[in-house]
């Protein structure tokens, strides 16, 4: 049997949907983090006589008449695809808008079961049901739950119900007489929903008793009056974020990955005194250096990056979100985009490709390709190992690098808006309306939960697709043209040199004109957490958590020396690899949504640009104000910023050219 | 006048909702926010209007605030 979840936005769908099916899908307590139906068999546990019932999680929904794609999703669902069952996810704090869905879904003929859900934050503030009350008018069975417990939260007599429903074949009968629905006038139409509606408000004074009016303000009020404060809502978010990223990066992060790295050295020693003397070197450096030592050179940053995400998944779980995006929502109005897209970029700080899923959500064409192209910019985890290696050796962990880089991808996007609005000269803004969920202490076990499951996803990324890519890096540096192992006085004559050379002059006006640099610029695209692989591979340090290995490489005291760039540069390299067009997945992410070739090559090309502007701007001016010249290769890069802001310039004019001539036209 | 124009604190009565976006109205019925339907303004900040409507608070920006026009409850009493 097949059963529907079906309910508003943020009434808890999802994690109900993760309790009765163990499956770890995000969740968030803000709206609209669900962009897609996902499908899932109840636990067994659940179960005593039916063997397999799936669950189906839809997008929150306020009614059967779709606004949004998210609730187109949902209605097509429930009427073509004919579940046995529905269950209702009501939020039983709000019961006076739930139920106006409630009773169109009770409508469709198909058996639905309200689960009155959040009943512990009812029970707090004094307000209480009388659902035997409300099962009777509505008729059909309510039940509470509390679908963020793990005991005594209602599932499973919820599951019961529904399987026994569906057994016994009831149907549902429409708690009113059935508006017929055939075609109506839109005031037609309009009338009987608002006869619903008054249904429904009868409804609530029959069944709902509160001992607060919800209009009255309340503790939650005066937070948000703070958080989202006109001058104190960015500083606040930059705190916080600052906090988010000094545990993960400074203080709790690389005491666990000292102890990681701990485990890998000493496996690199074990398979080192396995494979004895008489192993082939080629392949003994290939297993040691490019596979354990690649790989846990990336493995090793994985501590930093769990506490990151579970410091994230605090925030989610909060209700914090909500407000970020209204603070946001002044700023992203300005260019031309709307709060909503918001969302996107803060679902992209996990990883891009959801992040770049959830612009389905955003009604304007423009506003959402633009919202595709620039929530990669974004530091997802993937990036994380990037900004924790240089933050290490050149910033001595500070905090201040991570959180300088979110804010510096804020800034990007925004200015990157204004140019692509200017581009396309759409001048449309849109409205702005976000439902704001009540803050909750976040929930240590949810985050908890949700850290592990992005960690396995890493692990396996890890052993996968990087374990690949570094053995391939490893076995392109190991041999030149004629399959020859390069020696150690000739390093420059492997195949990767050669490849990546050519490329590495294009960086000498960013300040790092390495081929190292550029291979490993280049592996990035493939998955971004190789860029720490390849570095570590091609300048043959497996060990980057622990400064004193890297001193030991380069023979003396200066740890950059190793990598033969300074602070500045390397500053700059991350910037490069933070703003560059993402990884090939998320490119494809990128080519679904914006459903347009056009768009997808313009914003790979824009992608690019602003990388090597942003890059070459911190390499240069850092120089300038370092050491008082300015960085090597100035002119010509200089004259690349030049025509890439020339062309960026001339489709501005083209654009504003043509607008004139229509409008010229239409005079 | 329109909802913009409302004090904080205050529980207006909906008038019309004069909304430009197609489609917005409706989606806006379906939160409960229509002629006849209560709405209270929480607090104001920066261009954004924190609202309570039917149990459930809502941020609307100065624009969507702006498209919907409501009245003073009392004067709407006094009329009754």
């Amino acid at each position: 049997m097949k059963i529907a979840l079906a309910g508003n936005p943020n009434s808890g769908k999802t994690t109900l949907f993760n309790a009765i099916t163990g499956k770890i899908e995000h969740v968030g307590n803000w709206p609209g983090v669900t962009v897609e139906k996902k499908e899932g068999s109840v636990k067994s546990s659940f179960i005593s006589d039916e063997k397999n019932v799936t669950v189906v999680d839809l997008p929150g929904a306020y009614s059967m008449s779709p606004y949004t794609s998210e609730e187109s999703i949902t209605k097509d669902f429930v009427i073509n695809e004919k579940p046995d069952v529905i269950i209702n996810i009501v939020d039983a704090g709000n019961i006076s808008r739930s139920l106006f869905f409630t009773t169109q879904l009770l409508e469709l003929g198909v058996p639905v079961i309200v689960a009155l859900n959040k009943c512990d934050i009812n029970e707090k503030k004094g307000t209480i049901i009388d659902t035997m009350l409300l099962s009777e008018v509505l008729k059909c069975p309510v039940i509470e739950t509390i679908a963020t417990e793990s005991r005594q939260n209602g599932l499973a007599s919820l599951i019961d119900i529904a399987v026994s429903v569906n057994k016994n074949g009831d149907k549902q009968k429409a708690p009113s007489p059935k508006d017929k629905i055939i075609e109506f006038s839109k005031e037609e139409i309009e009338a009987l929903d608002k006869k619903r509606y008054d249904r429904v408000s009868g409804i609530v004074t029959q069944v709902e008793r509160r001992k607060l009016e919800s209009s009255s303000q309340t503790r939650q009020d005066k937070v948000d009056r703070f958080v989202a404060h006109k001058w104190l809502g960015i500083p606040i978010f930059a705190v916080i974020i600052w906090l988010v990223f000094s545990v993960s990066q400074s203080w709790v992060g690389p005491w666990l990955a000292d102890v990681l790295v701990g485990w890998i050295d000493g496996f690199y020693g074990l398979v080192e005194g396995a494979l004895g003397e008489g192993t082939n070197p080629v392949l003994s450096s290939l297993l040691l250096d490019g596979i354990i030592g690649g790989v846990g050179a990336v493995v090793g940053f994985l501590p930093l990056i769990m506490v990151l995400f579970f410091m994230l998944a605090l925030l989610e779980d909060s209700g914090y979100m909500s407000r970020v995006a209204l603070i946001m929502d002044r700023y992203f109005k300005k260019i031309g985009l709307s709060g909503k897209s918001i969302i996107p970029m803060i679902i992209s700080t996990g990883c891009a490709i959801p992040g770049i899923m959830a612009t389905r959500t955003i009604k304007n064409e423009r506003q959402r390709r633009t919202t595709a192209m620039l929530a990669p910019f974004m530091p997802c985890g993937a990036k994380l190992p990037i900004i924790a290696l240089f933050a290490g050796i050149f910033f001595n962990n500070n905090a201040w690098v991570g959180t300088s880089m979110y804010f510096l991808a804020i800034l990007m996007i925004i200015v990157s808006g204004l140019v692509i609005r200017l581009i396309t000269g759409d001048k449309s803004t849109s409205y702005f309306l976000i439902e704001l969920p009540e803050y909750r202490i976040p929930s240590i076990k949810r985050a908890t939960i949700s850290m592990f499951s992005r960690a396995k996803a890493f692990i396996i990324k890890a052993g996968t697709i990087i374990l690949i890519c570094n053995a391939v890096v490893q076995i392109l540096q190991t041999f030149n043209w004629q399959l020859q192992v390069v020696t150690e006085e000739m390093p420059g004559s492997s195949i990767l040199a050669s490849i990546a050379s050519p490329l590495a002059w294009i960086f000498i006006p960013l300040g790092f004109g390495l081929w190292q640099f550029a291979a490993a610029a280049i592996t990035g695209f493939i998955a971004k957490e190789n860029v720490v692989g390849t570095l570590a591979v091609t300048f043959s340090i497996t060990n980057f958590i622990n400064v004193e290995e890297l001193a030991l490489v380069a023979g003396g005291s200066e740890v950059v020396s190793v990598f033969g760039i300074g602070a500045v540069a390397a500053l700059s390299y991350l910037v490069f690899n933070l703003f560059t067009p993402p990884c090939f997945a998320a490119i494809g992410s990128m080519n679904s949504e914006m459903e347009s070739r056009k768009w997808l090559w313009g914003a790979i090309g824009f992608q690019l640009g602003m990388g090597y502007i942003v890059a070459f701007l911190v390499y240069q001016l850092g120089t300038l104000f370092t050491m008082g010249e300015l960085g090597s290769g100035f002119l010509g890069g200089l004259m690349a910023v030049v025509a890439i802001i020339g062309f960026i310039v001339y489709l501005i004019l083209r654009n504003n050219r043509s607008e004139i001539k229509s409008s010229l036209k239409a005079a | 006048m329109k909802l913009n124009e409302g004090n904080t604190a205050r529980e207006y009565s909906i008038v019309r909702i004069n909304a430009l976006e197609e489609g917005m109205s409706e989606f806006l019925f379906t939160l409960g926010c229509y002629p006849g339907e209560r709405i209270t303004i929480i607090s104001q900040l920066s261009s954004n209007f924190i609202v309570n409507i039917k149990d459930a608070r809502y941020s609307l920006d100065e624009n969507l605030a702006s498209a919907i026009f409501v009245e003073d409850i009392n004067i709407e009493e006094l009329a009754v």
